[in-house]
C-alpha cells in the first residue's frame, strides 16, 4: 500500500494529518504483510494503528485482551468513533448473548475477545468460518513467562493462533525488556516478526520520589501533592479498600472534586467517572491500575503512587498516563518504611508451595472443579500435562523473578542519582543527561514553579442543580 | 455499621420476622430464580414483590451481611439453616424502617423487565439528548448490543425536532409526581450532553444518604416509572417500555402449560402435547397458582380433597409449617402436588 493512501485514511477517518511516533511504521509492516511485535509507550494511540489496518483490509479484526473492563472501554471508543460493528465476547455475558455475538460474526468488524473465551470450542468453530485480516494480542507482555503479569491463558494463544488460520498478527505492549519480547516472539511462534521499538522515556514527565515516615504522614504528604500540583491528577493504590477511603478521606478534608475508582464498581458508574474526568469535571482519581487504561485524556498533570507498583514496567506504564499533551507533568511515588512488604504479599497471593501444587493436582486428577485462584492458574498446567516437578520449578522461578523485580524497585525509590537513568537502565536504554527538568534527586525540593506546576484556584464544587433544569439543558435546544 | 457491607445488612434485617425464615430462600428470591421452592417461599413470606429485584447479588456479600447480622445479635438461628429476629433485632429493624429508605412500588418488577427497561431508557435518553444538541460523537452509556439495536429501532420511528421538547414535558410531568429528593436522584443519574451524570456515590454525599440507599430509590424510581407509563401508553417512553412488559407475572412455557390446561382440564394430555414431563406439567401449574391469584385450585384439587386437607390442618394456622408426613401418614393417595396446591390456594385466601 502506498503511503500516499495509508495517509488519506488518517485524514478521512481521524482528521489527522500526522502519525504519532512508531503508528506509520507498524501500520505499513503489517500491511505489507508482516507480522509485528510493537513496543510503544502509553498513549501512542496503539488502538489507531489496528483500527487503521481494520479498515483497509477486507474481514474481521480479533483483538485478544485480558481485561473485561479495558475491553468495555476499547468498544465504547470505537462506537464514540464511529464505529458500529464491535462486539466484546467475554465470560460475563449470558449464554444468548454470547450465542448472538457469533451468529453476528460475519457483519463484524472488530471483535473482543479474553484467551479463555477463544478457547472455547464453539467460538473457535465460528472464527474458523470466518475471514480474519488482523489478530491483535493487546498486553502481549502477558504471555510471557518472565513477565510478572503473565496469564496461564494467554499460553495457548500460539495454538489457537493456528487454528483460527495462522492470521496476520500485532502484538502490542507499552514495556517490555528484551528477554520478554524475546519470550513472546517464541510463545507465539512468531520468531520472524517485525519488531517495532520506541523508548519509553518521557522526557516530559518530572520523577520524584518521596520518603515518608509513617502511614499518616503519608496521607499528609498526599494532601499536601493534590492541592500544591497543578491538576487533574491520578492517585494509585493497591487495593480497593485503600481506594475507597482515602477518595473519601480526600474528599471531606479538601475542597476537591475526587472520586474513586476501582474494579468494584459497576459498569455504570465506571462510566460516569471517566466521562466527568474526560470533561474535566474531576480533580482527583483515587484509582486501581485498571483506570487509565482506556482513558485518553492529554492534560493529565500529576500521577502520585500512594502504593509500590508492583515492578518498574508498570510503574512506567502508569506515570505514562501523564503528560501525554507533551507539557510538564509530575511522577511522585511515595514510600514508606516496609511498604515493599504489600507488593511482597501481594506476589505470595500467586505463590504456591510444592504441598499445595501437589494437593491441587490430586485435585485435578479426581476432577474436582478449580474454585481457588491458584487452582485456576494451575488447571492451564495440569490440562497441559505438564508434571509437578515441572510446575514446581516454574513456580519458583516466578518466585525469583518477581523477588527480583521488586529488588530494581526499590534501586529506583533509593536512588541518590538520576532516577531516570534507573529507568532507563532497567529498559536497557541509554540514560539522558540528568537536568533540573528530569529528576528530584534525594533532598532536592520539588521544583513546581520552574516546571510550570503549581496549582491555580481549585474551582469550587459545583452547586446542586435542580432537577427541573437539569431536564431542560439536556433536552432543551437553547438552555 | 456505617459502611456498604453494612447497609446491605441492613436492609436484609427489613426481610426477617420473629417467625423463622430461610435465608437461603430468600436470597434466591430477590435474585429472581424461579423454582416452585422459591416461589412457595416467597409466598409464605411475603415476598413476592422482591422476586427478581436484586438479579446481581453475589451469594457472599448476601451471606456475609447475615453472618453480620447473627454477630451483631440482631439475628440468631433456631433450627440449622433458619434466622429469626431476636428482640434487639426486632427493635433495630423498627429504628430501620424510619429512616431508610423503603422501596414503595417493586411490584412492578412483576409487571415488566425492569432491568432492562432501565438500561433502554439510559440509553435512549442519552442518544436523544445528544440528537437535541446535534452531537453526533459520543460514548453510549452502554456497549450492550442488544439494547443498542432496541434504541436505534425505537429512536428511527420516534425521531422528530419536537421530540426532546416531548421527552422533556414528559418527565417533567412523571417527576412532579415524586418527592423532590427522588426527582433529584433521577435526573441526576441520567447521561447526555455535557452531563456525564452523578454516581450513586456523588448523588449519596449530595443527598446525606448512603449509597446502597440511592440505589434502592433508583430501582424504586424505575418501578414508579413503569407504572406511570402504563397510564400513558401514547408517549414515546411507553413505546420503549411497551415490548418489555410482561402479560403476566407468571414465566411464559409455565404460562403456556396454563393456557392448555384450560382447554383440555387433563394433565396427562397437557403433558402429551407439550412433550413435557407430568412432573414439568405439574411445576408449571404450581408456578401458576403462586403467582396468578386467580387461578382455579380448588376446581383442580376438587371438593373431596380440599375436604380432607382441610380436616388434616384445622388446628394449624400457620400454614408454611405444615408437612407433607402428615398427609402421608393421613391419606397416603395424596401426593405431594395435592399438598402444596393446597398450601398455596390457602396462603392466597389468607392474604
Ligand atoms: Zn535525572
Amino acid at each position: 500500500m502506498q503511503r500516499e493512501a495509508i495517509y488519506q485514511r488518517l485524514k478521512a477517518k481521524y482528521g489527522f494529518d500526522e502519525f504519532r511516533p512508531g503508528q506509520y511504521e507498524v501500520i505499513s509492516d503489517l500491511l505489507a504483510g508482516e507480522d509485528v511485535l510493537a513496543v510503544l509507550p502509553t498513549g501512542t494511540g496503539k488502538s489507531l494503528i489496528y483500527q487503521l489496518v481494520g479498515s483497509l483490509l477486507p474481514g474481521l479484526v480479533v483483538v485478544i485482551s485480558p481485561l473485561i473492563s479495558l475491553m468495555q472501554d476499547q468498544v465504547a471508543r470505537l462506537n464514540y468513533q464511529g464505529e458500529k460493528q464491535v462486539a466484546a465476547l467475554t465470560s460475563q455475558l449470558d449464554f444468548g448473548t454470547r450465542k448472538s455475538v457469533l451468529r453476528q460474526l460475519p457483519q463484524l468488524k472488530f471483535l473482543f475477545i479474553s484467551p479463555e473465551m477463544l478457547k472455547q470450542p464453539r467460538v473457535l468453530a465460528a472464527l474458523q468460518q470466518t475471514t480474519i485480516s488482523l489478530l491483535v494480542i493487546d498486553e502481549a507482555h502477558c504471555i510471557s513467562t518472565w513477565g510478572p503479569d503473565f496469564r496461564p491463558d494467554y499460553l495457548s494463544l500460539g495454538t489457537l493462533k493456528q487454528a483460527i488460520g495462522n492470521p496476520l498478527t500485532l502484538m502490542l505492549t507499552a514495556t517490555a525488556t528484551a528477554k520478554v519480547r524475546q519470550d513472546i516472539v517464541t510463545q507465539l511462534q512468531v520468531p520472524a516478526a517485525k519488531q517495532v521499538v520506541y523508548s519509553v522515556n518521557r522526557p516530559n514527565i518530572y520523577l520524584a520520589v518521596e520518603q515518608v515516615a509513617s502511614e499518616a504522614d503519608k496521607r499528609e504528604r498526599l494532601q499536601q501533592l493534590v492541592l500544591a500540583v497543578k491538576r487533574p491528577s491520578i492517585v494509585y493504590f493497591s487495593s480497593k479498600r485503600q481506594t475507597d477511603l482515602i477518595a473519601e478521606w480526600l474528599r471531606s478534608t479538601t475542597h476537591l472534586r475526587v472520586a474513586a475508582y476501582h474494579a468494584g464498581l459497576t459498569a455504570e458508574n465506571r462510566f460516569k467517572i471517566q466521562q466527568q474526568f474526560m470533561a474535566g469535571e474531576l480533580d482527583v482519581i483515587c484509582a486501581t491500575s485498571a483506570f487509565g487504561m482506556g482513558i485518553d485524556k492529554a492534560d493529565i498533570r500529576q500521577v502520585i503512587h500512594y502504593h509500590l507498583p508492583t515492578n518498574l514496567a508498570d510503574y512506567v506504564q502508569e506515570i505514562g498516563r501523564a503528560g501525554r499533551d507533551g507539557q510538564p507533568a509530575l511522577a511522585v511515588l511515595l514510600y514508606a518504611p516496609g511498604d515493599e512488604q504489600l507488593v511482597r504479599n501481594l506476589n505470595n497471593l500467586t505463590a504456591a508451595s510444592p504441598a499445595e501444587i501437589q494437593l491441587d493436582q490430586q485435585r485435578f486428577q479426581q476432577s474436582q472443579v478449580a474454585e481457588t485462584d491458584l487452582s485456576l492458574v494451575l488447571q492451564y498446567y495440569w490440562t497441559h500435562g505438564y508434571s509437578v516437578e515441572q510446575v514446581t520449578t516454574q513456580f519458583e522461578s516466578r518466585q525469583r523473578a518477581k523477588e527480583a523485580e521488586l529488588a530494581q524497585l526499590l534501586t529506583y525509590v533509593q536512588a541518590k542519582t538520576c532516577r531516570r537513568a534507573v529507568l532507563m537502565a532497567y529498559f536497557n536504554e541509554p540514560a539522558p543527561d540528568h537536568t533540573p527538568r528530569c529528576c528530584q534527586l534525594s533532598g532536592e525540593p520539588l521544583p513546581l514553579a520552574q516546571l510550570g506546576l503549581t496549582a491555580s484556584k481549585a474551582q469550587s464544587q459545583a452547586a446542586t442543580i435542580p432537577w427541573q433544569q437539569i431536564l431542560a439543558q439536556l433536552f432543551l435546544q437553547n438552555s | 455499621m456505617k459502611e456498604g457491607a453494612g447497609l446491605l445488612a441492613e436492609y436484609l434485617l427489613l426481610l426477617f420476622t420473629t417467625a423463622p425464615r430461610r435465608p437461603k430462600a430468600l436470597f434466591n428470591v430477590l435474585r429472581g430464580k424461579r423454582t416452585v421452592s422459591t416461589l412457595f417461599a416467597g409466598l409464605t413470606t411475603d415476598s413476592l414483590s422482591l422476586l427478581g429485584s436484586c438479579h446481581g447479588i453475589p451469594l457472599v456479600s448476601f451471606e456475609r451481611a447475615t453472618e453480620q447480622l447473627v454477630s451483631d445479635g440482631w439475628l440468631k438461628t433456631t433450627q440449622p439453616g433458619y434466622l429469626q429476629l431476636t428482640i434487639a433485632g426486632a427493635a433495630a429493624q423498627q429504628r430501620l424502617k424510619d429512616t431508610l429508605y423503603l422501596p414503595t412500588a417493586w411490584e412492578n418488577y412483576q409487571a415488566a423487565d425492569v432491568r432492562q427497561f432501565t438500561a433502554a431508557s439510559q440509553l435512549a435518553l442519552q442518544v436523544v439528548s445528544e440528537a437535541v444538541h446535534q452531537q453526533r460523537r459520543y460514548y453510549p452509556i452502554t456497549t450492550d448490543r442488544h439494547i443498542q439495536w432496541q434504541v436505534k429501532q425505537w429512536f428511527r420511528q420516534w425521531q422528530s425536532p419536537t421530540l426532546g421538547q416531548q421527552i422533556q414535558q414528559e418527565l417533567t410531568a412523571f417527576l412532579q409526581t415524586q418527592t423532590t429528593e427522588l426527582a433529584t436522584v433521577f435526573s441526576g443519574s441520567l447521561t447526555g450532553f455535557n452531563f456525564p451524570g452523578q454516581t450513586e456515590q456523588q448523588l449519596a454525599t449530595q443527598l446525606d444518604r448512603q449509597p446502597l440507599e440511592i440505589v434502592v430509590m433508583r430501582k424504586d424510581l424505575s418501578c414508579h416509572w413503569v407504572a406511570w407509563l402504563k397510564q400513558q401508553p401514547t408517549t414515546p417512553l411507553a413505546a420503549l417500555l411497551r415490548p418489555l412488559l410482561k402479560v403476566t407475572p407468571v414465566s411464559s412455557s409455565a404460562w403456556q402449560t396454563y393456557q392448555d390446561y384450560r382447554a383440555s382440564q387433563n394433565l396427562t394430555l397437557v403433558a402429551q402435547r407439550r412433550k413435557l414431563k407430568l412432573s414439568t406439567v405439574r411445576e408449571h401449574l404450581l408456578e401458576v397458582a403462586i403467582l396468578w391469584p386467580e387461578f382455579p385450585a380448588a376446581e383442580l384439587l376438587t371438593p373431596i380433597r380440599i375436604q380432607q386437607l382441610t380436616g388434616l390442618f384445622s388446628e394449624n394456622p400457620r400454614i408454611e409449617t405444615w408437612r407433607f408426613d402428615t398427609v402421608q401418614a393421613a391419606f397416603p393417595e395424596i401426593d405431594f402436588f395435592w399438598f402444596r396446591l393446597y398450601q398455596i390456594m390457602r396462603c392466597h385466601d389468607a392474604a
